[in-house]
This record gives C-alpha cells, sequence and structure tokens, in this order.
C-alpha cells in the first residue's frame, strides 16, 4: 500500500504522465505546498478555471518538495537520508513540470484525459472471481471471514 | 412513509431543544434516552410538553433562535447504485454476502489489475443527472482520491473530482403540512459517479477492526446540495426527496438503515443580515430521515447557544458524530486546515463521452417524477395530505395510477387507499406489491359501491378478503350473494318483522327516546346480513315508527 501511494505522489514522470493541464494550472495557482490539489466545493468555478486555462499560459515557480509531510501523507516512514535521495528525484519531476508550463497551448483545445481508446464499457454482467481464496490467503491479518486490522476510528 | 416518520419526531422535538439549550447553563439537566425520561433535578423553564400543535412543530426556542439567526445547511448523499456489479470490476454487488466472497484483483487493488467502468453506472449518472434538473457533462473523466484507511484496499478512491457527469441543477418539494406546508426549490452542485469503500466493524471489545471488502467497489453516486436549507425540517424533507427519486427511478433501493442512502449534512449559523457564512461542521452517522432533523435543530441550537454566550469561537470546523441514543452530537474529530486527497486524474481509465443520442433517449425513458406526480395528483383536485401520501411511494403511486386508469373516481380510490388498504398494508407488514386485489377490482369494487350494487359496509368486507386472497368483485358478489336490496318491498317486510317483534322499544320510541331509531335500523340491517339499502331502510323504518 505504501509504495503505491509513494506511486501515486511521483506518478508524474515524464514517460508515464497523464496530469491534466487544468490540474497543473490549479496546482499553480494553488498557495499549497505539497503536490496537492484542495478539495474545493465548487465544482463550476474548478471548471472554469480548468476551461480557461488555455488562453493564460505562463510559467509559474513550483514550491520545493517538503518530502517530511509527503511522507506522512503517504502513510510510510523515511529515513533522513532516503528523505534527502527522494528529494532530488521528486524536485527533478517538479522540474519538468516546470517545463511543461512553458509550453505555449494557446490554441490548444484542453484535453481532460489522455487519448484512450474510449467507448471500452462494461456490460453490467456479474461473473465471480473463481481463485478469490488466494487473495485471501494473501492477506496477512484475516480471521473468521473478516480481515483484522487494528481499531481505528478517525479517518483521514 | 417518510412523512409518517417525522411525525413521529415532533414531540420529542421540545425536550431535544430544550436539552440543548439548558444543559450548559444547568449543568445537571437531563438528556433523554429514546423518548423515556429520566428525571431533571433542575427546574428549567421548558416550553410546555403538551403535544404540539401541527402549525408550530418546532419548539418556541428553535424559533426564537431563528429570528436573530439564520441556519445554513447543506447535505452530501450517497446513493448505493443496485446494479448487479461492482463499478470496476464484475464482482456481484449484493448486499448481505458471507463476508470477503465478492472480491477480485481489480476491486483489491492487485498490481497489474485494471478497471473496466460498468455501462450501468453511467446509465444511473444520467438517469439521476436528469432527474435532478442537472447539466450533463458529455465529457467527464475519474480521478483518484487518495487516503489511507482500512476499508480501502487500493490506498485511493475512484471518484470524480473537478469534472462531474452532472451539475447545476435543482429539486423541488413540499413540504408536509404539519411542518407548516409550502413549496421549496432546494439547488443541486453535483452528482459525480465513485467507488464505496468497504466496511468496517469495529469490536466494542478488543483493539481491533473487522473489514468487509465485499462492498469496496460497488457504484455510487454522490449528490451535493447547495447550501440552501435553513432547518431541520427543510433538510429531511430533502433527503425524503432524494429517496423517493432514487426509487421512482430505480437506481438503487434508498434503504438508510443497510447505508444504501447516506447523508452527511454541513451546518453553520450566521447572525442574521451577516453576509458571510459562519463556521461549518458536518454531521455524520444519520441514518433515518427523523435523525437528519433532529441532529440538524440540535446543533442550531448548539450555536447559538455558543453565539449567544460570546463564545463564537469555540465553533470550529470539525465533524460531529449523531448519537441516536443520546439524541446529541459529539465531536468526532476536529479538522485542522483541508483534508489532503492529493486528487488526479484516474490513469487507467478513459473520460466518460456521452453522446447527445444516448442522453436524449435516457430523457426519453424518464418515469414521472415524484414532484410532477404531486403537480398532477393536486391538479386532480386532491388535498396536498393526500397528494404527499400517494406519491410518496412509487408502488403506492403506480396502484394509485392504475385503478384511476380503470376509470375510478379520484377521491374514492385516495381515501380506499389511504384508510383501509394502508391499515391492511401495516397490520400484515406488506407492501402494496404484495396485495392480491388488482387495480381493475378495485376500481370494480368502488363502481359496485356507486352503483348501489353492494353497501359500502359490505364493500370494506369484501375488500379485506380480497386483499388477502384476490379473486373478482362480481364473482364475490355472486358467490355469497352480497346484492344489495334495493327492493322497497323486501325491506318493508323486513321492517315490519323487527318492528313488531321489539314492542317494548317501540313504545318507548313512540313516547320521545327517537334515538332507537339507530337500534331497529341495526336489527333490520342484521336481518338482511348487511345487504339492504341504507337509504331505504331508514325512509321505511321511519315511515313504520312514526305510523
Ligand atoms: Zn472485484
Amino acid at each position: 500500500m505504501a509504495s503505491r501511494a509513494l506511486l501515486a505522489v511521483i506518478s508524474a514522470s515524464p514517460n508515464r504522465c497523464f496530469i491534466s493541464s487544468s490540474w497543473i494550472k490549479i496546482q499553480s495557482s494553488s498557495s499549497s505546498s505539497s503536490l496537492s490539489l484542495h478539495l474545493q466545493r465548487h465544482s463550476r468555478k474548478i471548471q472554469l478555471i480548468g476551461r480557461s486555462y488555455s488562453s493564460e499560459t505562463k510559467s509559474s515557480e513550483f514550491q520545493p518538495p517538503d518530502v517530511s509531510s509527503l511522507a506522512e501523507t503517504a502513510r510510510i516512514s523515511l529515513t533522513p537520508a532516503e528523505v534527502e535521495e527522494c528529494e532530488t528525484k521528486i524536485r527533478r519531476v517538479i522540474d519538468w513540470f516546470g517545463q511543461l508550463q512553458q509550453v505555449d497551448v494557446n490554441s490548444v483545445e484542453p484535453s481532460i484525459r489522455a487519448e484512450m481508446e474510449g467507448g471500452n464499457l462494461r456490460e453490467d454482467a456479474p461473473e465471480t472471481f473463481e481463485n478469490s481464496e488466494s487473495i485471501r490467503a494473501s492477506i496477512p491479518s484475516f480471521e473468521e471471514a473478516y480481515l483484522k486490522v487494528p481499531k481505528i476510528l478517525n479517518k483521514e | 412513509m417518510s412523512t409518517t416518520l417525522l411525525r413521529t419526531i415532533q414531540p420529542n422535538q421540545f425536550s431535544l431543544l430544550a436539552t440543548a439549550l439548558f444543559r450548559r447553563r444547568t449543568g445537571n439537566f437531563s438528556v433523554r434516552c429514546c423518548g423515556s425520561q429520566t428525571t431533571t433535578t433542575h427546574e428549567a423553564k421548558q416550553p410546555s410538553q403538551s403535544r404540539v400543535a401541527p402549525k408550530n412543530h418546532r419548539s418556541n426556542k428553535l424559533d426564537e433562535i431563528l429570528k436573530d439567526y439564520e441556519a445554513v445547511i447543506g447535505i452530501e448523499t450517497h446513493v448505493q447504485l443496485s446494479t448487479l456489479t461492482k463499478a470496476f470490476c464484475s464482482c456481484p454487488n449484493n448486499y448481505g454476502s458471507y463476508p470477503n466472497t465478492s472480491i477480485c484483483p481489480v476491486c483489491m487493488g492487485l498490481p497489474g489489475a485494471l478497471p473496466v467502468l460498468n455501462s450501468k453506472v453511467v446509465e444511473f449518472g444520467v438517469r439521476l443527472g436528469l432527474a435532478l434538473n442537472c447539466d450533463l457533462s458529455l465529457k467527464s473523466k475519474f480521478d483518484r482520491k487518495q487516503y489511507f484507511y482500512p476499508d480501502l484496499p487500493k490506498g485511493y478512491q475512484i471518484s470524480q473530482f473537478d469534472i462531474p457527469i452532472a451539475s447545476g441543477g435543482y429539486v423541488d418539494l413540499d413540504i408536509p403540512l404539519e411542518f407548516g406546508g409550502g413549496h421549496r426549490r432546494f439547488g443541486i452542485t453535483r452528482v459525480h459517479m465513485e467507488e464505496d469503500a468497504g466496511k468496517l466493524l469495529h469490536s466494542d471489545t478488543g483493539d481491533y477492526s473487522q473489514v468487509d471488502l465485499n462492498r469496496a467497489g460497488v457504484p455510487l453516486l454522490e449528490i451535493v446540495s447547495e447550501p440552501d436549507m435553513r432547518s431541520g425540517i427543510e433538510a429531511a424533507e430533502y433527503a425524503c426527496e432524494m429517496q423517493r427519486i432514487v426509487r421512482y427511478l430505480g437506481v438503487g433501493n434508498g434503504n438508510m438503515q443497510e447505508g444504501s442512502l447516506r447523508c452527511d449534512v454541513n451546518i453553520s449559523i450566521r447572525p442574521i443580515g451577516q453576509a458571510e457564512f459562519g463556521t461549518k461542521v458536518e454531521i455524520k452517522n444519520l441514518n433515518a430521515f427523523s435523525a437528519i432533523s433532529r441532529a440538524i435543530d440540535y446543533e442550531i441550537s448548539r450555536q447559538a447557544l455558543l453565539y449567544n454566550q460570546g463564545q463564537a469561537d469555540q465553533i470550529v470546523t470539525e465533524t460531529r458524530l449523531w448519537e441516536e441514543g443520546a439524541q446529541k452530537s459529539v465531536t468526532m474529530r476536529k479538522k485542522e486546515g483541508l483534508a489532503d486527497y492529493r486528487y488526479f486524474p484516474e490513469p487507467d481509465l478513459p473520460e466518460v463521452i456521452l453522446t447527445q443520442e444516448y442522453v436524449d433517449g435516457i430523457r426519453a425513458s424518464l418515469p414521472e417524477l415524484p414532484e410532477a406526480k404531486r403537480r398532477r395528483y393536486k391538479a386532480m383536485g386532491l388535498g396536498m395530505q393526500d397528494v404527499l401520501f400517494l406519491a410518496n411511494d412509487v408502488s403506492v403511486a403506480e396502484y394509485f395510477d392504475a385503478v384511476i386508469g380503470k376509470g375510478a373516481e379520484v377521491k374514492s380510490v385516495a381515501n380506499w387507499i389511504m384508510s383501509d388498504i394502508a391499515a391492511y398494508l401495516k397490520n400484515e407488514k406488506l407492501s402494496i406489491n404484495d396485495i392480491k386485489l388488482t387495480p381493475q377490482e378495485l376500481a370494480e369494487l368502488i363502481a359496485a359501491i356507486k352503483d348501489g350494487t353492494i353497501s359500502g359496509k359490505i364493500g370494506k368486507e369484501i375488500l379485506f378478503e380480497l386483499l388477502a386472497k384476490g379473486g373478482t368483485v362480481k364473482g364475490m358478489i355472486k358467490a355469497k350473494d352480497l346484492v344489495q336490496i334495493t327492493d322497497p318491498a323486501e325491506i318493508e317486510k323486513m321492517v315490519i318483522k323487527v318492528v313488531s317483534e321489539n314492542p317494548k322499544q317501540l313504545e318507548q320510541y313512540r313516547s320521545g327516546k327517537t334515538k332507537l331509531q339507530g337500534y331497529f335500523a341495526g336489527q333490520v340491517m342484521k336481518m338482511s346480513k348487511g345487504k339492504a339499502n341504507p337509504g331505504l331502510l331508514n325512509k321505511i323504518l321511519l315511515e313504520k315508527l312514526n305510523a
């Protein structure tokens, strides 16, 4: 789980970047110091920002990554050495975003998603996965039909 | 059904609010538990505990508060969809399956597994979006919402962030008369598609929790309202209407106890005239409409009290949990800054593209919705109470429509359904779909009474037999020889017999005890096995008695 989260944090590497331009725009106008979006309630406002981005391209400064807080958000613990190591890597990713910001997209129709073959929806027909036993068997703490986890009452 | 629920909460509101208002001041004011009252040690000046007059449904205290403060309420509603499979995999979507059996690599977030969107989820999203008068996004997308919790195997929830499938709509509803009545329109900010998390069961003993992931990946539609509601009643009625719409559309079962319809309420209050909103508090764990109403009124009182005591700074952004037993809310967590969900577009799913033809097709297939039904019933001349009752449950409304479709008189049909049939359903714990009486036969029954073939009394008697066993009105009238006696000569014979058999009563009647007419009428009716036409019977009886 932790590795997946870190992946999510740094998934914006050049060869697999699916981050939309609108995301970047919101990101750059956000005062947040992390690589994150604020949840805004007024979706229409966001859409507006998302749609109007192309006419106001400008380069903007990204904040340097705060790896310690990122690690906390991802629920992983890093040694100071690892923090240092990650910091350079993540900074490289962020710098690459800086380059993306330079691209003039004034005349480009906003793309909300990367190009993929569309229309691949699935029929609503149930199919039971036959090897679910092996999934259950691989769960480290499984007791009496349930996953057993530490008691956590406070979400987020 | 929901209206009934709300009705039942009335008497309790006084005590609830009184509790909220006085607890801090007195320190030892008792809390009511599920209607049973513990003793109060302090003579707090409470409003009268007598039954609330329908119009004055709220306590005077709350009305007083609302003279100085305005409550601003918004609701997030999660609707679990009644699809056969989960949102992004083919695992069966069955409530109540054996724990952790409806799982696969996709919903368990195993490496390499790819989600594929269920077409029904899109269809249901469009249906609900249209029903809520929203604009649809012909192009929308999914995003990942990251958070860590044991009920979320992937470490993120697939949701829609900045481009929901539907936005900018509204819903119209009628407030029941006993809560002041009136028509309301509440804005709908957005409707978006997402997946549910698993179910966490917290053990009362022990320091662990149990997780069932059958629900992980089950499709949801989240409806976000505008902050347009101003009271607990309005919010509860809004939630009722969401349930009705979901059921009318057939996109979900809307069952609050099972968690198929979940409401989270955001509430703040501000002094009237103040432009900016107050601090927003979220309330969770509201699994009944009455809980929504009461939790909000409690929260309004709590916040107003803090304002009045000059402690408005103690109203903080937090999530509170409603405790149904204690009828109060408690802090669940205080939020420091906004939750950081690190949304980004879901790379494993393509954008969701709708064609105008697809949307138009769904629009054309929408059923008549609750608001349209209510307006139509109103236009037929039915009173608001009848209208709200009949339109509340889609099955009842369909039944009603089917009976009047057979030409039966509207008001009679409404009366039969709302009185005897409703009572029968309640006693037998049945839904209207379970009864054996077809709409055709109810129409026949009403017609048979109207044209005098049978008496109203006999009509009621055979109604219950038809409800339980089915059959036809004509067949039953014939088999049981129930045809009303409308022949004056035959009725006269019976009247003469009864009068002659009761000389004592006749003497009393003639010496002024005219109330005894009822006694004679009853005897004749008994003799006719309930079949004598009551009008004729009384007419002839009077003639003979006064002869
Ligand atoms: Zn699955």
